[in-house]
């Protein structure tokens, strides 16, 4: 089958645009027919094409390090962006860069620090994403709470749909009200609905002051009264996560800000929360949050759990007693994270923390689990028939084919 | 002329919302002839005025039975015709749904009708220590859900960002009726496609929002206000990219022009800017009260720098409103100097903002035309104000000749045609400057998701070929 298809493949594409499959690309790497790394859009659009044509589905990755969710059964090409990766425009003084979607957040990085600025996300594994993988996964992580989500951050975006038709969404400013915005959809899509081929992005000045403010207790449910304080309180911290890993529990309340700003934050959070936290600078705290965000990002098992911030106690509740698990909850937006240790037995454990917290959360999605668990990937959230037929409704406007894979639990 | 609504119409019309909520005497439909775009001026064939979102879907439902076009209506303060209605059209308009449902503290979180005026959800959540952020200049007539529909934005944008960041619910009557819940905070936002996302800035052509949860913010501890005065516009240009240089995320940057400092200077509502002046800049930070004066000292530095010849600060509300008050009250004073006023809306790269200025300036003596400038400078997004006479056709259509050279200019540099106002009507014949064939196509599908039978709205936003009608009857531009 591989050679087959990489055969007509190459009447389309180049050569070197053909990879094998192989666990390189990710969890979908070893069932996919062939991958195939597009240089530029025309090469997007062509296999897109060429898969419409001959019944193969496309799974769009970047690296294919963060693909989550259902494996497509029947024939699948992984379409990388990899190949794709060069600052188009980047304009120190608007706060916006474009670039193709498969640039590193890493690299990205790199290219911004020479001014002070950069993009302040935090989900799990967040240098090692794409540009446009992050866009299709839609994923902010805590610092929401301080700057908002990434779909409002995300200015522009070209987009190869199902039927290779190219689009520009959005546009690189900041302010746009030109039309429908049929950007926004695209946006934590996870590929359904197009290829995201490049993006515009917003940038932020670098804070002078990163602080790591950090409250350790015995227990999870210790910390929920001072972190609903500090989520309660006149200022406004860039991020406040609570969690356990390896049994050890903290709050961390993260302020940007000037000198004096960040001093007299503390001041208030410590006040809201009745108790002083220790406070770590600069360096130290970065590195301390980027351990925090990437709890559980190689863990065999994934669940998110999501309730209105006031009922986090309920959810924390649930997992305070199950000490194996390592938890990390975004306490601005009400959800939890929960993954557990390699060494431990993640569908057992997946049995015992699911069905609790379906009960007191408004959506449980089970993002990961280790292969031949015996349960199955998905969000426990039923969506109204008139919702579902929406969303097939904007699927068509987008692929009308199907030629997409749409692998969203 | 409309015809008048079948007699069975406007009897199932009369039984959802009671007689007195159904206007269809000519004389009262006059007041809803236009929006805040009065260049363009239908009357409805009707209005109805529900109050609940059982109310709207019963309205819907007859209309759309009946093959009638819906228009929806907050406040009319729009300015791009989006609520003009439709020879044919019934407007329904969301007067009487102003109702705040609830303040949710505990999550900074409100439910409101979208009749509900924007200061007012503010006005509510301040007991909590909240506010809600968005705040467009016209914030104390316009209505949350004329907000969600145009997805606005206002000042202090540069900092908090545009109505589509607080919105987390809505509750929406789509076409025939039928009524669906989209998003919810306590929800995984990727559980499903961001259709709320989609929906805030469809003016109108997907349907109507009854209910609408927005995220509230913590009012800030403290305010600093500056008032740079500057020689030249281009001055005040570099001042907004320098403070941005260093790093500095002011609440809202402000500008307004000479032409636009003689106006209110020359008005009732004189706010002692210098009439001279080339340019007046306000910037104006929040947050904690501790760091406001460093910031503030940084900024003050940068408008001297780039040849600012007085700089004022304030820190308490009765000084900071007068320095915020040639800004506020520009629109009220360019109503004394000319009788109409065509508030132009695009945003352009913030770094091209001097270039484009000293453009618009050379295309309104082009065109023999007064522009005043007031504008978000933070954002880019420009205001210029052509002051003309419509009963002038000669001006009437220089006005037309230089708004689009304005837009195309906008986009040449990289910008957009409309950063808050909409398109509506008024743009929807220069979509094409921003938009493909196939982008346009692409939103004429997504329109037809949520209402395959265009029937909200219609002939909006979308040129007329993309969405293959013919053009808006009784429109007079
Ligand atoms: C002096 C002045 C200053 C302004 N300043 C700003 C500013 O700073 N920023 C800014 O963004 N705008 C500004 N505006 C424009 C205008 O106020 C905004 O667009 C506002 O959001 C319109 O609200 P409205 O209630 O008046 O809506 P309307 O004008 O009644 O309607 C606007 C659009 O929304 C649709 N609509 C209304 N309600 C609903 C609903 N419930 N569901 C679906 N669709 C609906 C209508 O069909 C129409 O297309 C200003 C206007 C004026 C007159």
């Amino acid at each position: 089958m591989t050679e087959r298809v990489t055969t007509s493949l190459s009447d389309v594409v180049p050569e070197e645009a053909l990879s094998l499959p192989s666990t390189d690309w990710g969890r979908f790497g070893p069932g996919a027919n062939v991958v195939v790394c597009p240089s530029n859009v025309d090469e997007v659009a062509a296999t897109i094409r060429w898969a419409g044509a001959t019944g193969t589905r496309v799974v769009p990755i970047g690296t294919g390090r963060h693909t989550e969710g259902n494996e497509p059964s029947g024939d699948f090409l992984l379409l990388s962006t990899s190949r794709m990766a060069s600052v188009q425009i980047y304009e120190p003084g608007d706060l916006t860069l474009t670039a193709e979607a498969g640039l590193g957040i890493s690299a990205l990085s790199k290219v911004t620090a020479e001014n002070r600025q950069w993009l302040p996300f935090d989900p799990v594994d967040f240098p090692r994403r794409s540009l446009g993988g992050l866009g299709a996964a839609g994923q902010t992580g805590p610092l929401w709470t301080g700057y908002g989500e990434l779909k409002n951050h995300i200015l522009g975006m070209t987009v190869v749909c199902g039927d290779g038709r190219f689009l520009k969404l959005g546009g690189r400013v900041v302010k746009n009200v030109a039309g429908f915005d049929i950007l926004r959809p695209v946006v934590g899509s996870r590929g359904a609905l197009a290829v995201i081929t490049s993006l515009t992005v917003r940038l932020f000045p670098r804070p002078v002051v990163d602080r790591l403010l950090v409250l350790e207790a015995k227990s999870l449910v210790d910390l929920v009264g001072p972190a609903r304080a500090v989520a309660m309180a006149s200022v406004l911290p860039a991020s406040i996560v609570l969690v356990r890993e390896r049994n050890v529990c903290q709050l961390l309340v993260r302020l940007h800000g000037a000198a004096e700003t960040a001093d007299a934050d503390q001041r208030t959070v410590e006040a809201a929360a009745g108790v002083p936290f220790v406070a770590v600078d600069g360096g130290s705290a970065r590195v301390l949050a980027d351990s925090v965000r990437d709890i559980g990002g190689e863990s065999d098992l994934a669940l998110h759990a999501f309730v209105l911030p006031s009922r986090l106690r309920e959810l924390l509740a649930i997992v305070n007693d199950m000490v194996d698990l390592n938890v990390c909850a975004d306490v601005y937006r009400g959800s939890l994270r929960v993954s557990c240790a390699p060494e431990a037995d993640a569908d057992e454990i997946a049995t015992r923390v699911r069905h609790g917290m379906e009960r007191v959360a408004e959506d449980v999605v089970v993002e990961r689990l280790p292969r031949g668990s015996t349960h199955s990937l998905g969000t426990s959230r039923v969506r109204s028939d008139a919702v579902l037929e929406l969303e097939r409704g904007v699927k068509r406007v987008f692929d009308a084919g199907n030629v997409l894979w749409d692998g969203r639990p | 002329m409309s015809s008048p609504l079948p007699a069975a119409v406007v009897r199932s019309l009369r039984e959802i919302v009671g007689r007195g909520h159904l206007i269809t005497e000519p004389d009262r439909l006059v007041v809803y002839e236009s929006d805040g775009l009065t260049a363009y001026r239908v009357p409805p064939r009707a209005v109805v005025l529900p109050a609940s979102t059982e109310e709207v879907s019963r309205v819907v439902a007859v209309l759309h039975a009946a093959n009638i076009a819906v228009i929806p209506r907050g406040a009319g303060t729009g300015l791009s015709g989006g609520a003009l209605a439709t020879a044919e059209g019934v407007v329904v308009g969301t007067a009487r749904m102003n109702a705040i449902l609830e303040i949710d503290a505990s999550n900074r979180l409100a439910r409101v009708q979208p009749g509900v005026i924007n200061a007012r959800l503010t006005e509510a959540a301040k007991p909590h220590g909240l506010y809600y952020a968005p705040d467009p200049s016209s914030q104390s007539t316009c209505t949350l859900g004329g907000n969600v529909a145009e997805n606005s934005g206002g000042p202090h944008c540069l900092k908090y960002g545009v109505t589509s960041r607080y919105v987390t619910s809505l509750t929406v009557v789509l076409a025939h009726g039928r009524v669906v819940s989209l998003g919810g905070a306590g929800a995984d936002p990727n559980a499903s496609l961001d259709l709320v996302g989609l929906f805030v800035g469809s003016e109108g052509c997907f349907g109507i929002a009854t209910e609408i949860e927005v995220r509230l913010l913590p009012i800030a501890e403290g305010v600093r206000t500056l008032l740079g005065i500057f020689d030249t516009m281009e001055a005040a240009g570099r001042a907004v990219t320098s403070i941005m240089g260093i790093g500095l995320l002011p609440a809202a940057m402000e500008i307004v022009d000479n032409a636009t400092i003689r106006a209110v200077e020359a008005s009732v509502f004189a706010a002692g800017y210098p009439i001279d002046a080339g340019a007046a800049l306000i910037v104006e930070f929040d947050g904690t009260e501790a760091g406001l004066d460093a910031d503030a000292d940084r900024a003050e530095a940068c408008c001297v720098q780039e040849g600012a010849s007085a700089v004022q600060r304030a820190a308490e509300a009765d000084h900071r409103a007068a320095l915020w008050k040639g800004r506020k009250k520009a629109f009220g004073a360019m109503g004394r100097i000319a009788p109409d006023l065509l508030v132009q809306d695009a945003t352009v790269p913030r770094t091209r903002l001097p270039e484009v200025l000293v453009r618009i300036a050379e295309l309104g003596e082009r065109y023999d035309l007064k522009i005043a400038n007031v504008f978000h400078a933070g954002d880019g997004n420009l205001h210029p104000n052509i002051l003309f006479d419509r009963l002038d056709l000669d001006e009437l259509d220089r006005v037309e000749r230089a708004s689009k050279e304005i837009m195309a200019l906008c986009v040449e540099v990289g910008g957009t045609i409309t950063g808050e106002h909409g398109v509506g009507i008024d743009k929807r014949d220069y979509m094409p400057l921003v938009h493909g064939p196939e982008e346009l196509a692409a939103m004429a599908a997504a329109k037809a998701v949520f209402d395959p039978d265009g029937l909200f709205n219609p002939d909006k936003v979308l040129p007329l070929r993309t969405q293959g009608t013919e053009p808006a009857a009784g429109a007079e531009a």
